[in-house]
């Protein structure tokens, strides 16, 4: 299985354990009793996101507690990134378009490509 | 944390009309878009193009969710072989005879980030494509 931070924020539970635990970290206990969901099913979550690099597990005498890390987090970021890159160029391109349509006034196509699928 | 959809906004000197025609005739996005398999503006129209490098493409599988002529088009936004789907929403509002394009791409992070993926689409792949042959094809017939 996949183990990035995109599979990482994928789930609607990890985004919200994430939102837990960002601002303190939390025992596995307080994590689970705030979901109608198992507890051994919380524990996966937490073990993906852990494999993920988001979260760190760490003992503290008996309990095990949870914290965040979002230096991880930044990937996300970058990934948007390439897009906001993407659609840049895109519009961009449409607004060259536009502008030569319009300086091209109402002259019309000299050829015109029959091709339905 | 939420993963909030990514918006991006534009405004043109040129008329609702005329900006709807841009993003819904395969004539007219094979100018600055891409060169699509075929498009009509309606609900459940499903349309394909491939776009990436040489070494490396992806053919990129569309529907069509929601027509409003002149004020909105939506499509969902996916890649053939790779999970994930995103949603492509462009919204038109026309302001004193100019047009503000209000762009929005949902659903991005359900994209694996394999980032083979992410450098062929963007780097090399798109930004070549558009940055150089459209930027070529746009300056010499104006």
């Amino acid at each position: 299985m996949r183990r990035d931070v995109f599979q990482a924020i994928a789930d609607p539970t990890r985004r919200e354990i994430l939102n837990m635990v960002a601002h303190q970290p939390l025992n596995l206990n307080s994590v689970a009793e705030n979901f109608p969901i198992s507890r051994p099913a919380i524990s996966k979550h937490i073990k993906i996101l852990n494999e993920c690099g988001l979260l760190v597990i760490k003992q503290q005498g008996r309990e095990r507690f949870c914290e965040a890390k979002f230096d991880k987090l930044n990937e996300v970021s970058e990934w948007i990134e390439q897009y906001r890159a993407f659609w840049t160029v895109k519009l961009d391109a449409l607004g060259k378009f536009l502008e030569k349509d319009i300086t091209k006034g109402s002259r019309k196509k000299s050829k015109k490509k029959k091709r339905r699928s | 944390m939420k993963t909030e959809p990514f918006v991006i906004e534009r405004t043109y000197n040129a008329p609702v009309s005329k900006v709807w025609k841009a993003i819904t005739s395969k004539d007219d996005m094979k100018q600055w878009y891409f060169d699509l398999s075929g498009f009509k503006p309606e609900v459940g129209f499903e349309f394909q193009f491939t776009a990436g490098s040489k070494e490396k493409s992806f053919l990129h599988l569309c529907r069509i969710r929601e027509v409003i002529k002149d004020k909105k088009l939506s499509y969902s936004w996916k890649y053939d072989g790779v999970e994930g789907s995103s949603l492509v929403t462009f919204e038109l509002f026309d302001e004193d005879g100019k047009t503000r394009v209000k762009l929005t791409h949902e659903g991005l992070e359900t994209f694996p980030a394999i980032p083979d993926f992410a450098r062929t689409n963007f780097d090399k792949g798109w930004t070549q494509i558009i940055g150089t042959s459209l930027k070529e094809f746009v300056e010499k017939e104006s």
